[in-house]
């Protein structure tokens, strides 16, 4: 979801603003707009501004749902910063990402250049087809790739068993279970991707493509040349927000293997999530949470400043 | 088929190749999707030792229709898709109705603060859920939620995502369309009901099919608030099947296909609008 408003509809809003006229369009209407507004704005001050307060609050407390609260400063921060396990998770949890994300790209930039190569009507199938396992939970599809990582019955064994590779416990393999939670985990993920980056090459002016045909260029070199280059910010978007939502994932981690083995699947939310339900005090689980927070954002700048910087063609 | 796959590439003696070649694409991605549901519904037709069994065999033995059969007769599946379907509900009606106003508000408004209020709303989609999980918790247990229905509606109703998807819809309609009804005296809230609303078929059958499944589909938050068995959703409902009959994966397979039958339905009547909405909630 985009978060930010493109500078092209600021310019629109303020040329609306600007406009004199008769009807009062600069008048200012405020009984009946909080009075719109006051359903939206009630729920998400009682539901997140208000928790976020009292996160924020409580993040230097020791405390539980049933003891008072004792102030201890920055102590569940540091006690956060100097768990190896929460680290150990982080770093989890990007390298989840890391083998996430990429795949996630070059299937949907293939499934893209395919969609625009064939006539309308596959291109619609193809666009129907792939946004299927989105509207699936994370749930069901953790429950239906557990099936197919069976040991030994499951299809991924059948199907490494005809590469004359032998049945694996997947799931149950320290060096095997985090890889095994990308599939379903790019299964799910793939339609809104493949979708975006689908938009995002049709928004390439046609005529591009022209000149470089009549230049000779053939489809890898076009795709080189004219796709990659004007699609930079697309890139850096689903990055950017493949990023942070993989470093937050949870539902299927949880569901799949709740961590194991030997916490080989334990990534940053889960982590926090067990230490929520589990620990007799909630400072530590939220100042976690926070840390997180952080981290990511700071990758994210990163990350941003990285393929920003090595822009070659002015988008 | 060959001819729609040839789209608009050129002739020549390499096409066949090429169409060839796509075809082959084609096929990856639909197997890709499609399998994983085709696999879960065909192991919901399996004896339970059959599942598993190696060598691997698509089709079952016998067609076992008496798993969907046990799953449909089991009350504790029916009370937890009447919960869901009804929380699904009105999650989505009440998310059109509080966030199509505030997009309309944000839209075509001017007001005290407006600026300040704006920036208060798409804030909100800045803060990860896991740092207020908990003290949501709280606040809802205060406010004696918790193992109600609408402790899966009320908390995420108010969605700035939402109001910011619905309001881009909003500033592309014409201005002068509402002049006219301006001129003839209607207000502001007239002109919402009676030009806004009736044009936001499209946009609401995106917006209310994205909550409706997120509501669906929510499983987390429900473990933390929904602690009463009675009372669990229908994701709550299969990670409790797995997890008590270890054993019974075809059940549980039959369980699984019938708990996505109704959002497929869903999405295959609505497909046109969803595909177009993902596009345009993505980037613009």
């Amino acid at each position: 979801m985009a978060l930010e408003t493109s500078p092209a509809e600021s310019r629109r809003v303020r040329k609306q603003k600007a406009k004199p006229s008769s009807l009062g369009i600069g008048r200012r209407h405020n009984l009946l707009a909080y009075g719109m507004l006051a359903p939206a704005l009630i729920g998400l001050s009682i539901f997140v501004i208000w928790p976020l307060i009292r996160a924020i609050y409580l993040c230097f407390y020791e405390w539980n749902f049933y003891k008072s609260n004792r102030f201890v400063g920055w102590r569940n921060f540091t006690n956060v910063l100097k768990d190896d396990e929460f680290w150990n998770s982080v770093i989890r949890g990007f390298r989840f990402t890391c083998m996430v994300v990429p795949v996630m790209l070059i299937i949907a930039f293939i499934f893209g250049a395919l969609a625009r190569s064939v006539g309308a009507k596959l291109s619609g199938f193809l666009k129907a087809i792939i946004y299927i396992p989105t509207v699936i939970s994370g749930v069901v599809a953790s429950l239906v790739f557990q099936m197919i990582y069976q040991y030994p019955g499951g299809i991924a064994n059948w199907l490494v068993g005809v590469f004359g590779v032998e049945a694996q416990g997947w799931l149950a393999d320290t060096k095997l279970a985090l890889a095994a939670l990308t599939l379903p985990t790019i299964w799910v993920g793939i339609g809104l991707t493949a979708l975006i980056m689908l938009s995002a090459m049709n928004d390439v002016p046609e005529s591009y493509y022209e000149a470089a045909k009549l230049d000779g260029a053939g489809w890898f070199r076009q795709q080189r040349y004219i796709t990659l280059p004007q699609m930079k910010n697309i890139f850096l978007y689903l990055v950017v927000t493949g990023f942070t939502a993989n470093m937050q994932a949870l539902e299927i981690p949880m569901v799949m293997t709740d961590g194991g083995p030997a916490k080989s699947t334990l990534v940053p939310n889960l982590y926090i999530f067990q230490h929520f339900r589990f620990d007799a005090t909630k400072g530590f689980s939220m100042a976690a949470a926070f840390i997180l927070f952080l981290v990511m954002g700071g990758i994210s700048i990163l990350i941003f400043r990285l393929l920003q910087s090595e822009k070659a063609v002015d988008v | 088929m060959a001819q729609s796959l040839r789209g608009t590439t050129g002739k020549g003696p390499r096409v066949w190749g090429l169409v060839a070649f796509k075809l082959l694409l084609v096929a990856g991605f639909v197997v890709a999707t499609v399998f994983p549901l085709l696999w879960m519904a065909v192991c919901g037709l399996k004896e339970k030792n059959e599942v598993t069994r190696t060598p691997f065999k698509f089709f079952p033995e016998v067609f076992k229709w008496e798993n969907y059969k046990q799953i449909l007769d089991d009350p504790a599946f029916i009370r937890s898709i009447g919960i869901t379907f009804t929380v699904a509900i009105l999650f989505a009606l009440g998310s059109l109705v509080v966030n199509s106003m505030a997009a309309y508000v944000f839209a075509r408004l001017e007001f005290i603060f407006k600026r300040v209020a704006w920036v208060v709303v798409i804030g909100t989609m800045f803060i990860p859920w896991m740092t207020i999980l908990l003290t949501s918790f709280l606040v809802v247990s205060e406010l004696h939620l918790v193992n109600k229905i609408w402790v899966l509606i009320l908390p995420a109703m108010a969605s700035a995502g939402q109001i910011f998807f619905i309001r881009q819809f909003y500033l592309g309609i014409p201005s002068s369309l509402e002049e006219a009804a301006l001129i003839d005296g209607a207000s502001r809230f007239q002109v919402f009901l009676r030009i806004f609303v009736p044009m936001s078929k499209g946009i609401f059958v995106v917006s209310g099919m994205s909550v409706f499944l997120a509501g669906w589909n929510t499983y987390v938050w429900a473990v933390i608030t929904m602690s009463d068995p009675k009372m669990y959703v229908i994701q709550q409902y299969l990670t409790q099947f797995r997890g008590e009959r270890t054993t019974e994966l075809g059940l549980l397979m039959a369980a699984a296909t019938l708990s996505v039958i109704p959002v497929l339905i869903l999405y295959f009547i609505f497909q046109r609008q969803i595909v177009q909405g993902a596009r345009l909630s993505g980037f613009k």
